[in-house]
């Protein structure tokens, strides 16, 4: 029996992971950094992935509507800088050191501009930003998550996406793809080109399929911060159903870097799910309700989630909560909601003023 | 629902038709377990029942497969209703609990038959069935591995008092540092099952259980209360044939509401309500050799996922959904002392032993 009792326990052991995410955590350390033949590129706060590099041109794939760039050379050269899924009004502009940024006009893909850099030997910044991103005024913004294996079919959402007015960024709560291959990553993007604003999003489980560091290497960090016309955002990374550690120290200082301001919350899967016996949710209740207090300490103004396949309208610890996954996987049968995606006004002042779900069909 | 009682239908038949068999058959245990050991492992993981086919027991051969078939069946179909409606709000709390009791039967069948094969004494253990006792209390220490958590050493008491069928159970967990503490009071009405001869001679039974959990988290700002009624049962597989005796399979379904309070200073934050879907699966065994009576083995699955194991977190897609699987011993020197071992494995790893007292089994009233 003694034997019996041994085989149980180490099996059990043997099934589960306390921090899933931790490996995440470290690829999210090392998002917008690279180097080659004497250069080194660093985007702060990882706000832009490395899509390729060579001696003559940089490729990123930008998670946010601005960031800076430092380049580190060790003697003077030119190199092209594209910018992926970038707004399409986005600037870049000299900050620090004496390199000389050249548009090289307009793209066939509004979300993607190319500049001429001519870097000094030693340190230089970069930075990349809309005319308007320090503006407080009100801007909209939008959220569609879980496409999964409707991709075939997300053309459809995209272009109701393009007739919305105004539209700065569209913001992405996970599953983009059915399980996360380089194929689906690739199609993805390829897809992304039809969209006139910029995808900025997490992961979300079904990224985890195949191989999970892979959605880095294409979309960036898992759980980042950004602002835009001083309305904060944070994107987590809770596709294995909880926080990492680590997270947890990012969020203490983002929620701390947005005291005071309108604060959004974007993640995948949401702590509580408010159909509870579906467990649509967080892996421990417990740790679900740590990270509610906390953004209700942290003041937090607005809740996004996908991971349900539907809409669902309610609050987490008085904080507004949306669960929209309308982006076409196996809907939520007799909910009459379908393929949609949500709009949002945001405001620096006046909070989240407007929030309306688009269908699609 | 549906779908369980006529599983369970099924089973009582074979079950009387099993024990209509004259007991005085040859023992399995005078012939060569290798074989039925194999078979029960290997082609017994496709068809469970083989081993029992090997050792010349058909009709619990037969018992375990249509156990099996039942629980795939049931398996399937419950999973295959979460996803084809999307895991449809009005659909997902029953057709996840017809998933875990498929589960439960598939899984259970398997390990029956390795049990059959092994077991060599199951008719000893008529001798240790034991009626709950009136009065047990429990006094032991747990180990949380948690790393969203900062608790770690817990002080584990539980008092149980059963009186008639009704059996009330207190219980607490206490974290060292005294930044987290677990409340739950338990009652259970014993809807089927004997609880008045001190030596019953079938371990099955059928409670109902009403309980209510408090917890709070002091750093974490947040404490928590529910309600919970559920159905637990556990099921003599004696009753399927003579090999299994001394093995038993647990099967519990309910629901939980729970309130979340958050405490933080110069907020009021409103509360937050949740909804559990409680089920339990369980494979054990009661315990001889040198045990004393009511000594029993138990390696099972929890859907809870509001304590501190919690669910499991895993590194691909499924992560969230699972509950936490476990498993525990009770281990009784004497028909007063013992102890128990727990091991969980969830969000959190979780380990710890604890002391047993209990009173003598009761016998009539229970007064």
């Amino acid at each position: 029996m003694r034997n019996w009792t041994h085989f149980a326990i180490f099996g059990l052991a043997a099934l589960s992971c306390l921090s899933p995410a931790e490996d995440r955590v470290e690829l999210d350390r090392e998002v917008g950094r690279a180097e080659r033949g004497g250069v080194s590129f660093e985007v702060l706060d990882g706000l832009a992935t490395v899509r390729s590099l060579s001696d003559a041109a940089l490729v990123l794939w930008g998670s946010a509507p601005g960031f800076e760039l430092r380049v580190t050379s060790a003697e003077a050269r030119d190199y092209e800088l594209e910018v992926q899924n970038c707004l399409p009004d986005a600037e870049l502009r000299p900050l620090a050191g004496r390199v000389e940024v050249t548009a090289l006009g307009p793209s066939e893909t509004p979300t993607r501009q190319r500049w001429q850099l001519r870097l000094p030997a030693g340190e230089a910044r970069v930075g990349l930003a809309a005319p308007d991103a320090a503006d407080r005024a009100p801007f909209r913004f939008a959220l569609l998550s879980d496409v999964q294996e409707a991709i075939v079919d997300v053309a459809d959402v995209f272009d109701k996406i393009n007739e919305q007015p105004e539209l700065r960024f569209l913001l992405g709560a996970g599953d983009l793809t059915q399980r996360g291959t380089r194929e689906q990553l690739e199609r993805f993007q390829s897809e992304l080109l039809r969209l006139k604003v910029p995808y900025f999003t997490t992961l979300g489980n079904h990224e985890l399929g195949t191989n999970p560091d892979l959605f880095h290497e294409y979309f960036g960090r898992g759980s980042f911060h950004f602002r835009f016309h001083d309305v904060a955002f944070t994107l987590l990374d809770d596709a294995s159903a909880s926080l990492d550690p680590t997270a947890y120290d990012w969020l203490d200082g983002w929620l701390a870097d947005a005291a005071g301001d309108v604060h959004v919350v974007a993640m995948h899967i949401p702590p509580i799910d408010p159909i509870g016996v579906r467990n649509g949710s967080w892996a421990s209740r417990n740790e679900a309700a740590k990270l509610l207090a906390r953004l209700a300490q942290g003041r937090v103004d607005l809740t996004l989630y996908g991971h349900v396949h539907s809409y669902y309208s309610f609050d987490n610890a008085g904080i507004p909560a949306f669960i929209s996954g309308g982006g076409g996987a196996i809907p939520e049968r007799f909910d009459r909601i379908g393929r949609h995606f949500m709009l949002f006004t945001a405001s620096p002042i006046d909070g989240i003023t407007s929030q309306r779900v688009i269908k699609v069909d | 629902m549906r779908s369980r009682f006529l599983l369970g239908f099924a089973l009582l038949l074979n079950s009387r038709l099993t024990r209509a068999e004259p007991e005085s058959s040859p023992g399995p245990d005078s012939k060569s377990r290798a074989l039925p050991v194999a078979a029960a492992l290997l082609p017994g993981a496709i068809a469970h029942g083989a081993g029992h086919l090997a050792l010349g027991e058909t009709a619990t051969a037969k018992n375990l497969l249509l156990m099996e078939s039942l629980g795939l069946g049931l398996f399937l179909s419950g999973g295959a209703t979460i996803v084809l409606t999307g895991a449809s709000r009005y659909l997902v709390a029953p057709a996840a609990t017809v998933t875990m009791a498929g589960f439960g039967l598939f899984s259970t069948s398997y390990l029956a038959d390795i049990y059959g094969t092994l077991s060599r004494d199951g008719g000893a253990a008529l001798s240790r069935y034991r009626a709950p006792a009136r009065w047990e209390t429990e006094l032991g220490y747990r180990r949380v591995q948690d790393p969203e958590f900062a608790y770690r050493d817990f002080l584990v008491q539980r008092v149980s008092r059963q009186i008639g069928a009704f059996r009330l159970t207190p219980s607490g967990w206490f974290s060292f540092r005294g930044d987290t503490a677990r409340y739950r009071l338990e009652t259970q009405y014993r809807l089927a099952g004997d609880v008045t001869s001190p030596r019953p001679r079938d371990a099955s039974f059928v409670d109902l259980t009403l309980g209510f959990v408090h917890q709070r988290h002091r750093p974490e700002h947040f404490s928590k209360s529910s309600a919970e009624l559920s159905v637990d049962a556990r099921y003599d597989l004696g009753r399927l044939g003579p090999t299994l005796r001394g093995a038993f399979v647990e099967l519990g379904a309910g629901y939980a509401l729970g309130r979340i309070d958050y405490d933080l200073r110069g907020l009021t934050v409103p509360h937050d309500l949740e909804h559990l879907l409680l089920g339990r699966i369980g494979f054990g065994v009661i315990l001889r050799g040198q045990s004393a009576p009511g000594s029993e083995a138990l390696v099972y699955y929890d859907h809870r996922h509001d304590d501190y194991a919690a669910g499991l977190k895993l590194t691909g897609i499924g992560s969230g959904v699972v509950g936490h699987f476990g498993s525990s011993l009770r281990w009784f020197f004497s028909e007063s002392i013992g102890v128990a071992v727990d091991a969980q494995v969830g969000s959190a790893y979780l380990g710890g032993a604890s002391l047993l007292f209990r009173s003598q089994a009761r016998a009539g009233s229970g007064r």
